[in-house]
């Protein structure tokens, strides 16, 4: 979630229970002649205080398990969580007066800080990781169709150096068919029987779609097509195969612009097309490892934050129920 | 060889034979005597000597273009055999060494332009040329191949054509105007672009050829082949019997085809036998196949629930679920919903929404749409006694059509038992007097239109009115900033009553999109009828207005609105389009699990589509502008509102190929468990699973749709787009 302006209202709320508790805890630790602690009146308030807000923004996981009940927008949800739960780490130390306490408290408080301080981590890595994959990804696929796509740009590769070199034995028959169309990525599979697409240009224009699309065959000959045969079975379709492998020439946009800038040197003019989209589909390849790394971060940091979150809870529970019964 | 066997023997020579006169010749050193005017190839071959050939068949004219009977006659230079008259005395030599060369590099040339193997030699391994070359010697051609392809031609339903391996013999063109007199083949081009072509250079499938097949009997190699040579047989199974070519041709459907075509063909068309209760074919299967009926009555009807999908609840209490529902017009009746009061089906008979049932009786074709265009199965056939029918599949179906007498007998089935029905299926042509009726009957033209071919052109003067009978047709209108498509009519549907009612103007273009067919009503008769019938002329008058409203408005938005970007990334007057702020989202899918758990388990939407810049148009209903959803529905349940909005009707019998087509993936399929009538145990219901197709409801009974509620990032956003993008780009708020 960005922090802008939109967070104001709660920002300042925020602000204010802060205050509010801290005027409290203050006047409350002032006074106190054995100084301030959980069991008296003022901190326990402050404990349950805390320990609802925990509550509340643990609630978020079950909230959106439940999306359509219509129990407040997920918005006011995931705000109530950031602030509310942020506000938790002041109102535990008031409640504590700052100390740790025993074993238990002591473990509490450093997984309140670690909870706090991974869900502090997390709310600014979705403030800005989605900006930068804006910005890096613009052919962004849905992130479980990474693999597919992959595979659907290694046979669009494939097909494009088949189509100029002629056979090199890529092209494995048998495959499911996909369709690829800028950023979009159609993946579902095109029944033999399925009526064919027809676009509306050619229709309108009353193609004569057998005799006037004759597209024209351009083969190039083997000393003509050594230099892109070579260039493409020992990079790229390797990169194309496994673009995490280090040390990849293509894996760097710099380094790939200048590797195509090199082939291009040595292509004659009518296979530059097929140049082009060779380093069009390596530049798709690059953007989705980008998307794939920028994902692992967006949501990394919840493998941990969550699994902090419950042991809090759990724990929190036990100390709520240990220090109010004994 | 084919030439040289004389396997058409029943023709005469053509070289003009006078009997009384022979000629004395030597031919590689044999006496022989012929009749004056016989061809060297002719003496060769009546006395057992063979000379090869290209171009050459018995029942054609020769031409000698192919050069490959030359033979060494003495003179200066080789001479074609098929052309060369016998002399007196002459000594010919057909095997000499020079002959032999000579031959040899020819078929060098002709291989260096040809594909090898071609389609025949794949396929039969009787690619006239390529067994010569082969016999020759010819290995490599040492000549350079050609780059560019002269293309393949895949228009014609019965025979494919491959204009690379065409060697300009003109068998085929001889073939087609002397022998069966058709002239629809010819040449064109000169030199290296040379070629056949049908008629003035159309596609063959848009041509006049009458699929006879007589081209592609003449053809030496695979530039001629027939379609099933790529498989095309229909599937025996128990009941069925293919047809010989004798037993084709004793139909009169089948009168004047050429024999070796049929023979060709004999996989293509079936007779088969069922049994009262045997199901013929079921909604919503994929086929490829026409039946036409010869004994017996069928039922066909509609076995899927008349319903769309609803869903409910969420509304009432904080806790209550949503769930889809299937519910008919009579409980949840849509904006704009059911105009028809009949379903179109893929036969000569329409069905009532009420009761989705009708009768097919002997000389009723079905399934043509499927046949023609592939389209999935429109409605359930069930024999009701013992049924003996014909399954055929285009190719032969595309033949059977060209006969004007089977042609008439479908179109007289169409005006006696359909045309009414399509008339009256029309609301506001619903109080038609009968007699009126009577006198469109007879009065209208059936006409075909082949894919692309323009029915009406935006502008030119209204002369006619038109009911889709088959197929589908596309109207589009020219903007400024592009074509907008409107719709796609299907069966049933109308269209040119603006132009005769209004300025007598077409105020858009309608394209056959695939094989159509529609009924045309002539000016004249659509005038007495608007003026015999007030309430038809009322209603016709109300949809006029109704659509020039909407096109003052459409244009008037163009002005406004930089429609090229809009039309560019498909946006185009969409009433609600889910947007998705990138800077915001983190990708977590809260909406896409918010829309599935709206809607038992099945998303409406994917996060994914176009961008605007940091703005996704997610994947949901966007009421495209081409939208080919619309395209191959063989019951025509799914239509645009005139909000332009997708609505899909009671009738979609869940077939599924609108969510193929949707080129988003907006539409998807819901499945639902029903009961229904076991058609094989009358009487009984069986339980099955039902799918209905359904796109994005904007969760139109919520406040707010699901996929929006559950963003927690305040990323998922519901906007009009003309005030957002007009916001964006600095002319307004953005939203």
């Amino acid at each position: 979630m960005r922090m802008d302006r939109t967070q104001r209202v709660w920002a300042l709320g925020s602000l204010g229970i802060l205050t509010a508790s801290a005027v409290v805890y203050v006047a409350y630790a002032w006074n106190a002649p054995a100084g301030p602690r959980g069991g008296s009146a003022v901190g326990l308030t402050f404990g349950i205080v805390g320990f609802a807000f925990m509550i509340f923004a643990a609630l978020l996981g079950a909230r959106k398990r439940v999306p359509t009940w219509r129990l407040g927008r997920a918005q006011a949800w995931m705000r109530g969580h950031l602030w509310l739960g942020l506000l938790t780490l002041p109102l535990i130390l008031f409640h504590g007066g700052f100390h740790f306490g025993g074993t238990l408290t002591r473990v509490l408080m450093w997984l309140l800080i670690a909870t706090v301080g991974s869900g502090l981590f997390g709310a600014a890595l979705q403030n800005h990781v989605p900006r930068m994959m804006t910005s890096d990804v613009p052919l962004e696929t849905i992130y479980d169709e990474i693999g597919n796509v992959r595979k659907a740009l290694r046979e669009e590769a494939d097909g494009a150096m088949e189509a100029l070199c002629g056979s090199m034995g890529l092209r494995q028959k048998g495959e499911q068919e996909s369709q690829r169309a800028g950023g979009f990525t159609a993946l579902r599979p095109i029944a033999a029987t399925a009526v064919p697409l027809r676009t509306s240009a050619a229709v309108s224009a009353g193609a004569s779609a057998a005799v006037a699309a004759a597209p024209e065959i351009l083969l190039l000959n083997a000393e003509e097509s050594a230099p892109l045969k070579r260039f493409y079975l020992s990079e790229m379709r390797v990169f194309l195969e496994d673009p995490k492998r280090r040390g990849q020439r293509l894996g760097n946009s710099e380094k790939a612009k200048n590797a195509f800038a090199g082939l291009r040197t040595l292509m004659p003019a009518a296979a530059l097309t097929t140049v082009n989209d060779l380093e069009e589909v390596c530049d798709e390849a690059r953007q989705l490892l980008r998307q794939e790394q920028l994902h692992q971060w967006l949501h990394g940091w919840l493998l941990v934050h969550i699994p902090l979150s419950l042991a809090l809870i759990m724990l929190g529970a036990v100390h709520a129920v240990m220090a109010l019964k004994y | 060889l084919k030439g040289c066997s004389g396997e058409s023997g029943g023709y005469p020579p053509h070289s003009k034979m006078t009997m009384s006169a022979l000629v004395e010749l030597t031919i590689d050193g044999k006496a022989v005597q012929v009749p004056a005017g016989t061809t060297v190839y002719d003496a060769a071959r009546l006395n057992g000597i063979a000379i090869p050939t290209l171009c050459h068949l018995q029942n054609q004219t020769p031409v000698g273009v192919c050069r490959l009977c030359v033979v060494d006659t003495g003179a200066r230079v080789l001479s074609a055999s098929c052309v060369r008259p016998v002399e007196p005395a002459m000594k010919v030599s057909t095997n000499s060494e020079k002959v032999l060369a000579a031959r040899k590099t020819l078929l060098e040339l002709l291989m260096a332009d040809h594909p090898s193997p071609c389609a025949r030699q794949q396929h039969s391994g009787d690619c006239e040329l390529e067994t010569l070359a082969k016999a020759a010697g010819v290995g490599a051609p040492r000549f350079a191949r050609r780059t560019v392809s002269r293309g393949l031609d895949e228009t014609s339903l019965a025979i494919a054509v491959d204009h690379d391996a065409c060697i300009l013999c003109d068998r085929c063109i001889r073939g087609c105007d002397e022998i069966k007199n058709n002239f629809v083949l010819g040449r064109m081009g000169k030199g290296y672009s040379a070629g056949i072509a049908f008629d003035l250079n159309s596609p063959m499938g848009d041509s006049t050829c009458i699929s006879c097949g007589e081209c592609m009997v003449s053809c030496p190699t695979g530039a001629l082949t027939n379609k099933s040579v790529a498989g095309t047989a229909i599937a025996m199974g128990s009941g069925a019997k293919p047809l010989t070519s004798k037993e084709l041709h004793r139909l009169p459907v089948f009168a004047g085809v050429s024999g070796t075509f049929l023979e060709l063909n004999r996989g293509a068309i079936v007779k088969r036998h069922f049994r009262a209760g045997e199901v013929i074919c079921r909604e919503g299967e994929f086929g490829s196949t026409a039946v036409y009926l010869l004994e017996g009555k069928a039922r066909v009807a509609i076995s899927t629930p008349i319903a769309h999908v609803k869903t409910q609840g969420g509304a009432q209490g904080f806790f209550k679920r949503l769930t889809s529902v299937l519910v008919g017009r009579e409980e949840h009746k849509r904006e704009e919903e059911a105009r028809d009061r009949t379903i179109p089906i893929d036969a000569s008979v329409d069905l009532s929404y009420g009761n989705p049932v009708a009768e097919l009786g002997p000389g009723d074709l079905f399934g043509e749409m499927t046949c023609m265009s592939f389209y999935p199965r429109s409605a359930t056939v069930r024999a009701e006694t013992d049924v003996v029918a014909y399954e055929m599949l285009r190719n032969v179906l595309d033949i059977m059509m060209k006969n004007k007498t089977f042609r008439a007998q479908i179109d007289h089935n169409y005006r006696k038992r359909a045309l009414e029905t399509h008339l009256r299926g029309v609301p506001m042509f619903a109080d038609l007097a009968p007699d009126f009726i009577e006198h469109l009957k007879e009065g209208v033209e059936l006409l075909c239109y082949a894919p692309g071919q323009v029915i009406a052109q935006q502008g030119e003067a209204a002369d006619c009115f038109y009911l889709v009978r088959i197929g589908f047709v596309k109207i589009s209108e020219a903007y400024p900033g592009g074509e907008l498509v409107l719709g796609y009519l299907s069966r049933g549907d109308y269209f040119g009553e603006i132009g005769l009612l209004g300025g007598g103007v077409r105020t858009a273009t309608c394209t056959a999109l695939d094989h159509v067919e529609v009924v045309k009503i002539s000016g004249d008769d659509f005038r007495e009828m608007v003026e015999r019938f007030p309430n038809v002329r009322a209603g016709l008058e109300a949809v006029a207005a109704e659509r020039h409203a909407a096109n003052a408005q459409r244009l008037q938005m163009v002005q406004n609105v930089p429609i090229e970007q809009f039309l560019s990334q498909g946006l185009m007057e969409a009433q609600s389009l889910l947007i998705l702020d990138l800077e915001n989202c983190t990708r977590c899918d809260a909406c896409v699990n918010a829309c599935a758990d709206a809607h038992d388990g099945v998303t409406r939407l994917v996060r994914e589509g176009l961008r605007f810049e940091n703005y996704l148009v997610a994947t949901s209903c966007r009421q495209c502008r081409d939208p080919l959803c619309m395209v191959g529905c063989p019951v025509g349940s799914i239509r645009r509102r005139n909000s332009l909005e997708v609505i899909i009707e009671d009738w979609c019998i869940g077939c599924g190929l609108c969510a193929r087509n949707c080129p988003y993936g907006n539409i998807n399929l819901h499945p639902f468990d029903v009961m229904v009538q076991d058609l094989e145990r009358g009487g009984r219901k069986q339980a099955v699973v039902q799918q209905k197709a359904t796109s994005c409801d904007l969760c139109t009974h919520l406040k707010e749709p699901s996929c929006v509620y559950a963003c927690p990032h305040d990323a998922a956003h519901r906007v009009d787009p003309r005030k957002f993008f007009v916001g964006l780009m600095g002319q307004g708020p953005a939203q």
